[in-house]
């Protein structure tokens, strides 16, 4: 069982983004599990997101979760929500920011000691440079692919091509875009 | 003529979009609905399949969830299928309605998105609302994840239409935990599922100008008890038709129900009872403990109504000891499930150990450790040969700890 | 008027995050209460500054960090028509003696609402990135548009 958890905020695509990676996941034969919690459910209000994958159905309801990963969707969460609660020795963390791993890490004294499993992406740039909006979701796949190693690359932009398939093309190809340089640019 | 969806082997679904995909493919004649939350996305998702062409029949928008099950009853006397969508406050606007419904025995499928009542106002999933509607003379089945809620949504149409039957059915799943929850789920193409929904037979139609009728006409002394023992009769015996869809649909699919879920219980000596997402989760608390070498094991009604009192007995006679989970706040008494059970095992030799917990309330989490937790409670009192706590506790509240009720037995 | 601005009380705790208590001590009927103690005169008379509000009044929550961005307000320009105090959704407008005095940033959310209802020109009400310092936004104020033919 992997277990992810988002921290984002309501409107910034957290929800669309774990649903997204459940889609993908269900195309490789795994179960999958996707789920939200909202706390006042107002745009910009901090939420978190969930997902749980296994080869096995899951059946496991509770909302108690001790994450393999935790992706911070939002710069300022990283600071104000409590992003490593019910962490493990073991959990990586994503974290979206412009800042560098070190600078990031010297402003939350509860990455300290887990330097080497923290890693940084400016997903809200990517997102404007590539979508042209601040829709950070789809570049923290990107990123995820690449630390998780749970895919190869072109094999999750091709299931993500298929999930993203209501859209015009021109939103499926900046996407693409967001993941492959968040897939890149990931440190 | 409808629009096929194409509709791929498996789907990441939540549960409100799998019954809303499920009434689409059964073909509706009448949707009236009055959205709320956290059942909106069924009504929402329907009418988006109106509006691009995939439904052929009527959706209407009423002016309340009361409006909503009434419009629903006319379209049903009028001898269409039909079906509707709510949670919470409007499942309560409609109980009256409900118990027209049901009384005319109008086959009207209701996916009712599990949540609390207020006050305090809770969006939240608990089973206050599924309780609110136990002696309304629906069948009430219940799904514990999202591919439940699709398969038992179509179950639902084939088994309150059965000319045995002609009664409405209710398809329960918890809010949140499985109306937002997307899971792997692997539905039918939309010719299969149309073919084992099968076409809808009218019963007494008003709008069958060669033959009017009158629904639901006043009765006093005179005809109301008779009507009414009908209406129970054909509810406890709808269980063999239920027993035939459910099996029907294990041959199409190979996905089985039973009107009585039994997990890990062949050698059990303890067993939690409970109903939706819980009924999962106390499976992974029970593999968990087996692992201690505590015989755990799970049961669950399927079918909470016509309530399963001679399976629950079989299932559960050999057990030492039995806690039964309420989701629902039982104000003033013991909560209906254990009331339920405990009667059932009450008619059996053995008469397990039976204590009831009230839990989860306004979509508090159930975790895997509040179930292992009621498990090794149920165990001292199987070793005990007793009930060493309050027979009735609450699991997961915040405060002292609160519990009703010792035992008279043993000690 | 730095008083009225930010009191004491006002924003103190992030929304949700009052004490939470057992069965045995919430209060009966699901009430909550505005004050912390009886007020000695009807309320409408007391200014929200002088108000002892209580944990569970929104007035001591802040809910700053939804914001991505923000009003600025410029006093310059501002014509006092109270536009912004009647259209502002959550009474994050402060005025006082229908004099304009600032926004009220533990409660508004960014909306932009206020910036459009603004009949100046240039208006007295911009929106500013989050993180942009007031003094800096202030600095960047446009100049008055020509009215084009």
């Amino acid at each position: 069982m992997v277990e992810i958890r988002w921290h984002s905020r309501a409107g910034q695509g957290a929800v669309t983004g774990a649903k997204g990676l459940g889609d993908v996941v269900s195309t490789t034969g795994k179960q999958v599990q996707a789920f939200a919690l909202y706390g006042s459910a107002k745009r910009g209000a901090a939420m978190r997101a969930y997902n749980r994958i296994d080869d096995e159905p899951i059946i496991n309801h509770e909302k108690f979760m001790r994450p393999d990963y935790v992706l911070v969707i939002d710069p300022a969460l990283a600071y104000t929500d409590n992003i490593t609660e019910n962490d493990k020795e073991s959990t990586k963390y994503i974290i979206t920011t412009h800042l560098s791993k070190d600078e990031l890490i010297a402003g939350i004294p509860e990455l300290q000691d887990k330097k080497d499993r923290v890693f940084v992406v400016d997903a809200i740039q990517i997102s404007l440079d590539t979508i042209g909006r601040s829709i950070p979701n789809t570049p923290i796949l990107g990123a995820f692919v690449k630390v998780s190693g749970m895919f190869e690359l072109d094999y999750f932009l091709n299931a993500m091509q298929r999930v993203l398939s209501k859209f015009p093309q021109k939103i499926i190809d900046a996407n693409m875009e967001a993941i492959k340089r968040a897939y890149n640019e990931v440190k | 003529m409808a629009e096929k969806f194409q509709l791929n082997e498996v789907e990441v679904w939540d549960g409100n979009y799998a019954a809303s995909q499920a009434l689409r493919q059964a073909q509706v004649d009448v949707v009236a609905a009055y959205p709320i939350t956290p059942s909106t996305p069924i009504v929402e998702n329907y009418g988006s399949y109106v509006a691009d062409g995939y439904v052929d029949g009527e959706f209407v928008m009423a002016e309340s969830e009361h409006g909503a099950m009434s419009a629903c009853v006319g379209a049903a006397a009028a001898g269409g299928r039909v079906a509707t969508a709510t949670s919470s406050q409007g499942f309560a606007l409609m109980v009256e309605v409900l118990y027209q419904a049901s009384g005319m025995r109008l086959p009207i499928i209701l996916t009712v998105v599990n949540r609390a009542l207020a006050a305090p106002l809770n969006v939240r999933g608990d089973h206050s609302d599924m309780y609110l509607g136990r002696d309304s003379g629906w069948i009430q089945l219940d799904a514990f994840n999202a591919q439940e809620a699709y398969d038992l949504t179509l179950c639902a149409f084939k088994i309150g239409e059965d000319m045995r039957v002609r009664l409405p059915v209710m398809v329960h799943q918890d809010g949140f935990l499985t109306s937002h929850t997307a899971q792997n789920v692997y539905p039918l193409d939309d010719d299969t599922a149309y073919k084992f929904v099968g076409k809808y037979q009218p019963y007494e139609e008003m709008l069958d100008f060669s033959k009017p009728v009158t629904y639901g006409a006043q009765t006093e002394e005179d005809w109301h008890f008779e009507h009414k023992a009908k209406q129970h009769k054909a509810l406890v015996d709808s269980r063999a038709v239920i027993d035939e869809v459910f099996e029907e649909f294990k041959k199409l699919t190979g996905r089985e129900y039973n009107r009585v879920e039994k997990y890990l219980m062949d050698d059990a000596e303890v067993a939690i009872v409970a109903l939706g997402t819980t009924v999962e989760t106390s499976i992974v608390a029970a593999k968990k403990l087996r692992e201690e070498g505590i015989k755990a094991g799970v049961v669950a009604p399927r079918c909470f109504r016509p309530f399963p009192f001679d399976d629950i007995r079989d299932a559960l006679e050999n057990t030492k000891a039995v806690a039964v989970l309420d989701r629902s706040a039982p104000m003033g008494a013991m909560g209906a499930l254990f009331n339920e059970v405990s009667a059932a095992l009450y008619t059996t030799p053995n008469r397990p150990l039976v204590t009831n917990y009230i839990y989860g309330l306004g979509g508090r989490d159930f975790a895997v450790n509040d179930a292992i937790n009621i498990f090794k409670e149920a165990k001292a009192n199987a070793d005990a040969g007793y009930i060493t706590t309050p027979i009735q506790q609450f699991s997961g509240v915040r405060g002292p700890k609160l519990g009703f009720f010792e035992t008279k037995r043993g000690k | 008027m730095k008083g009225v601005l930010a009191t004491e009380k006002r924003g103190i705790r992030e929304l949700g995050a009052e004490e939470k208590v057992g069965w045995d001590e919430v209060p009966q009927g699901v009430i909550l209460e505005s004050f912390e103690e009886v007020l000695k005169e009807n309320v409408a008379h007391i200014r929200p500054e002088e108000r002892p509000y209580s944990d569970f009044n929104s007035y001591t929550a802040t809910v700053a960090s939804w914001r991505v961005i923000k009003p600025v307000y410029n006093r310059d320009i501002c014509i006092d028509c109270q536009n912004c105090w009647v259209w502002c959704p959550d009474t994050s407008i402060i005025s006082r003696d229908k004099q304009m005095l600032g926004i009220d940033y533990d409660h508004c959310k960014g909306c932009g609402v206020c910036v459009e209802v603004c009949p100046t020109n240039p208006k007295s009400l911009l929106m500013f990135a989050e993180a942009e310092e007031i003094e800096d936004a202030l600095a960047k104020w446009p100049e008055k548009k020509k009215k084009s033919k």
